[in-house]
C-alpha cells in the first residue's frame, strides 16, 4: 500500500527541467516575438496611409509641404473640417452619398432577404441555375458595363440622378446580399419554422418573427456591407453622374486638380468618407462575433 | 379530446409519378384519449404520417379526420394540436416564458390567461425557475421539458410527439418516459407518438401502429403486437432479444423440422408444408444434452456464444444450418461448446407464410 502511495506521489511531482526543455521554450518565445513583429509590420503597412491622411487633415498645409514636415502638436487645427462641413458644394455630395447608401441598403435588404429566404427554404426547378447566374453577375468587371449603363440611364432619364445610382448599385449589390443571406437562413433549423407553423404563424410571420431575429447578426453584417459598397463606390458614380447627383468619393477626387492640388481638403474629405465606413465595419465585426459566440441558431 | 381517423392516406414525394410512395394506403382510427405510438425503423414513413396529421406535410390522397371533421386541407394551426419535436425546436432568441407563450399570443389569448397557462405548465414540469432563461442556457432535459410545457400550455385536443426522447441520455430518457406516461394519465388528451424504440412504444402506448416501408404492418395493443404479431416483420421488430425466425418444413410424423436441424416443433392446425417459424428466446429453455441422459448426438446444437446480462443470459446455439437464441435465467449453467437441447414446450409458436410474411395461425 505504502509503495503504491509513494509511486503515486512521485508521478505527481513536476519533472526537473532539462536543457532540451529550455531550448524548446526559447524557440517558442522567438516564435511569439516573430509573430508579433509580423503583425505590427502588417498593421503599420495597412494603417500608415490612413494615419498620414488624418495628419494631413489636421495640420495646415504650410506645415507639411516642406522638406521636413513640422508636426508640432500646437499646430493641430480642425479648420479644414469646419470649412468643408459648412461648404454646400461638399455637403450636397455628402447628403447624396448618404441617400444613395441608405436607399440602396434598404432596397437590397428588403428584396434580398425575401429572395434569400425563398432560396434557402424552397426547392424549385432552376434554383441552382438562378443562384449561379447571380454569381456570374459578380464576375463581370464593372468597367465592361459602364458604357451600356450610361446609355441605359440616359435613355431612361436617370443620368445624374440619385434614383439612377440607387438602381445601378442595387443591381450590383443585390446578388451578393442574396448569396450571403442564403447561407445565414440555411443555418436556421427547419424544425423551428415548423414549430412556428403549429404555433399559428403564416409564412410572412415566420420570416419576421423567427427567421429574421435568428439571422439578425447575418442581416446586420450584410446590410453594413451593402452600405459600405454603395457609399464608397467611385467608378460608377463618376460615370453615371456629373453635377447634381455627385457623391462623396467623386467630390473627394475632384480636389485633385489639373494644375493645383488641395491636399488638406482631399485628406479631410477622405477622413469624412472613411469614418462611417470604419464605424460600420467595427459594428459589423461586433455583430458577426456576437452571432458566432451566441450560436443563436443552434438552439 | 379528439378521435383521429386516417382513411386510405397516401404520400408520394415529387409528384404522383415519382418513385414509391413514402406512405401507402394507411387506414386506422386513433381513439379519443388514447396514447398511440407509430413504431418502425428509420425511413418507414412514421414521421411523414405524423407530419401529415399535423398539417406540416400535404397528403397525396386519402383523408384525415379529427372528430369526424376533415382536416387534411386545413393549416397546421387550425387543427388544434401541439407538436413536440425531436430537437425540441425552441426559439433560441426567446426566453422560456416567451417560448411557451408564443403559440398562445399568436392565437390572441388574453394576457392574464397566457400568464396563468405558462405558470401552470411550468409548475407541472418543474421548470418555473428557468422561465427567464434562454434555451441555450438549459440542459437537454430542461429543454425537453420546455418543449413539453409549450405543448401543454396550448391545451390542445391532440398531442403529437416526434421521437422526443431520442436526444436524451439513457437515464434521463427512462425518467422522462415515466413522466410522459403520468402526464398522459393526468391530461387524457389523444396522443400520437413516433418512435423507433420498441421499448418506448410498448411501455407508453395503449395501441401501437407498426410500420415498414411506408405500409401498415399491424395496429393493435402492445399485448397483440407482442403475442400475436401479424407479420414476420412485426415479429422480428418487436421483442428483445429478437424472435428466432427460421424456415421449417413438415416431417412424416406431422411435426416441423426447424431450419433442417434435429429440432422438432409440434404445431396445432395444419399451416402447410413449408412455413417460417417464430420462437421467442425468452419462452424457450435450454437443457444440457448430458443432463437428460442423452448422448451428444441427441443434442439440437452446440453453444456458440453466451452474453450475460446479469439477471439473464442470451445463449446463441448453433443448430448447424442456422443460429438460435435462447434467454436463460441468471448466468446459466451451460458453457461455450456444450451440446444442448432446446426446450420449446413452454413457447408460443408463431408461424408465417414464407412468401407473404403474413401470420398463419392465431
Amino acid at each position: 500500500m505504502s509503495t503504491l502511495t509513494e509511486r503515486a506521489a512521485s508521478t505527481t511531482q513536476p519533472r526537473a527541467a532539462t536543457p532540451r526543455d529550455a531550448g524548446r521554450r526559447r524557440r517558442r518565445r522567438l516564435g511569439t516575438i516573430g509573430h508579433r513583429a509580423l503583425v505590427a509590420l502588417l498593421l503599420v503597412y495597412l494603417l500608415a496611409p490612413f494615419v498620414w491622411m488624418l495628419v494631413y487633415s489636421l495640420y495646415p498645409s504650410s506645415a507639411l509641404q516642406q522638406a521636413s514636415p513640422d508636426l508640432n502638436p500646437g499646430l493641430l487645427t480642425g479648420a479644414s473640417y469646419a470649412r468643408l462641413l459648412s461648404d454646400s458644394s461638399f455637403l450636397v455630395p455628402m447628403v447624396n452619398s448618404a441617400i444613395v447608401g441608405i436607399s440602396t441598403t434598404i432596397v437590397c435588404m428588403v428584396l434580398g432577404s425575401a429572395c434569400a429566404y425563398a432560396f434557402a427554404r424552397y426547392r424549385f426547378r432552376g434554383r441552382n441555375a438562378l443562384l449561379l447566374g447571380m454569381l456570374t453577375v459578380q464576375a463581370i468587371p464593372v468597367i465592361v458595363l459602364a458604357v451600356p449603363l450610361f446609355i441605359l440611364l440616359r435613355a431612361f432619364g436617370l443620368y445624374d440622378r440619385l434614383p439612377g445610382l440607387i438602381v445601378t448599385y442595387t443591381a450590383f449589390i443585390l446578388p451578393l446580399v442574396i448569396w450571403m443571406l442564403v447561407g445565414f437562413f440555411d443555418e436556421i433549423p427547419p424544425s423551428l419554422e415548423r414549430a412556428a407553423r403549429i404555433d399559428g404563424c403564416n409564412r410572412l410571420q415566420i420570416m419576421i418573427k423567427i427567421a429574421f431575429p435568428l439571422a439578425a447578426p447575418g442581416l446586420a453584417a450584410t446590410a453594413i456591407l451593402a452600405f459600405i459598397t454603395s457609399w464608397s463606390d467611385f467608378f460608377l458614380a463618376k460615370v453615371l453622374t456629373s453635377t447634381a447627383a455627385t457623391t462623396l468619393p467623386v467630390k473627394t477626387a475632384a480636389f485633385q486638380g489639373l494644375f493645383a492640388m488641395d491636399y488638406t481638403s482631399a485628406a479631410t474629405a477622405g477622413v469624412i468618407t472613411a469614418v462611417p465606413v470604419l464605424l460600420l465595419a467595427l459594428l459589423a465585426q461586433k455583430w458577426i462575433i456576437r452571432g458566432l459566440v451566441e450560436g443563436a441558431v443552434k438552439g | 379530446m379528439a378521435e383521429i381517423e386516417l382513411v386510405h392516406v397516401q404520400k408520394t414525394y415529387g409528384g404522383h409519378k415519382g418513385g414509391a410512395p413514402a406512405v401507402q394506403d394507411l387506414s386506422y382510427t386513433i381513439g379519443d384519449g388514447q396514447f398511440v405510438s407509430l413504431l418502425g425503423p428509420s425511413g418507414c414513413g412514421k414521421s411523414t404520417t405524423l407530419n401529415m396529421i399535423a398539417g406540416l406535410e400535404d397528403i397525396t390522397s386519402g383523408e384525415i379526420l379529427i372528430d369526424g371533421q376533415r382536416v387534411d386541407d386545413l393549416d397546421a394551426d387550425k387543427r388544434d394540436l401541439a407538436f413536440v419535436f425531436q430537437d425540441y425546436a425552441l426559439y433560441p432568441h426567446m426566453n422560456v416564458y416567451d417560448n411557451i407563450a408564443f403559440g398562445l399570443r399568436m392565437r390572441k389569448v388574453a394576457k392574464a390567461e397566457v400568464d396563468q397557462r405558462v405558470h401552470d405548465a411550468t409548475r407541472r414540469l418543474d421548470i418555473e425557475h428557468v422561465l427567464r432563461d434562454k434555451p441555450r442556457r438549459l440542459s437537454g432535459g430542461q429543454r425537453q421539458r420546455v418543449a413539453l410545457a409549450r405543448a401543454i400550455a396550448r391545451r390542445p385536443a391532440v398531442f403529437l410527439f416526434d421521437e422526443p426522447l431520442s436526444n436524451l441520455d439513457a437515464l434521463l430518457r427512462d425518467q422522462t418516459r415515466s413522466e410522459l406516461k403520468l402526464l398522459h394519465a393526468e391530461l387524457g388528451a389523444t396522443s400520437v407518438y413516433v418512435t423507433h424504440d420498441q421499448e418506448e412504444a410498448m411501455t407508453l402506448s395503449d395501441r401501437i401502429v407498426v410500420m415498414s416501408r411506408g405500409k401498415l404492418e399491424q395496429y393493435g395493443t402492445p399485448y397483440e403486437i407482442y403475442h400475436q404479431p401479424a407479420t414476420e416483420f412485426v415479429a422480428s421488430f418487436v421483442g428483445k432479444p429478437r424472435m428466432n425466425l427460421l424456415p421449417a418444413h413438415r416431417e412424416g410424423d406431422g411435426r416441423y423440422a426447424v431450419a433442417g436441424s434435429t429440432l422438432r416443433v409440434a404445431l396445432a392446425g395444419s399451416p402447410g408444408g413449408e412455413v417460417r417459424l417464430g420462437l421467442r428466446p425468452e419462452e424457450c429453455g435450454l437443457v444440457g444434452a448430458a443432463a437428460v441422459g442423452g448422448a451428444a448426438r441427441d443434442a439440437h446444437g452446440t453453444v456458440r456464444v453466451i452474453e450475460p446480462l446479469g439477471n439473464a443470459s442470451d445463449v446463441t446455439v448453433d443448430l448447424g444450418p442456422a443460429l438460435f437464441t435462447v434467454r436463460v435465467p441468471g448466468f446459466g449453467t451451460v458453457h461455450v461448446g456444450d451440446p444442448v437441447q432446446i426446450d420449446t414446450s413452454a413457447a408460443r409458436v408463431h408461424t408465417f407464410d414464407p412468401v407473404t410474411g403474413r401470420r398463419l395461425i392465431d
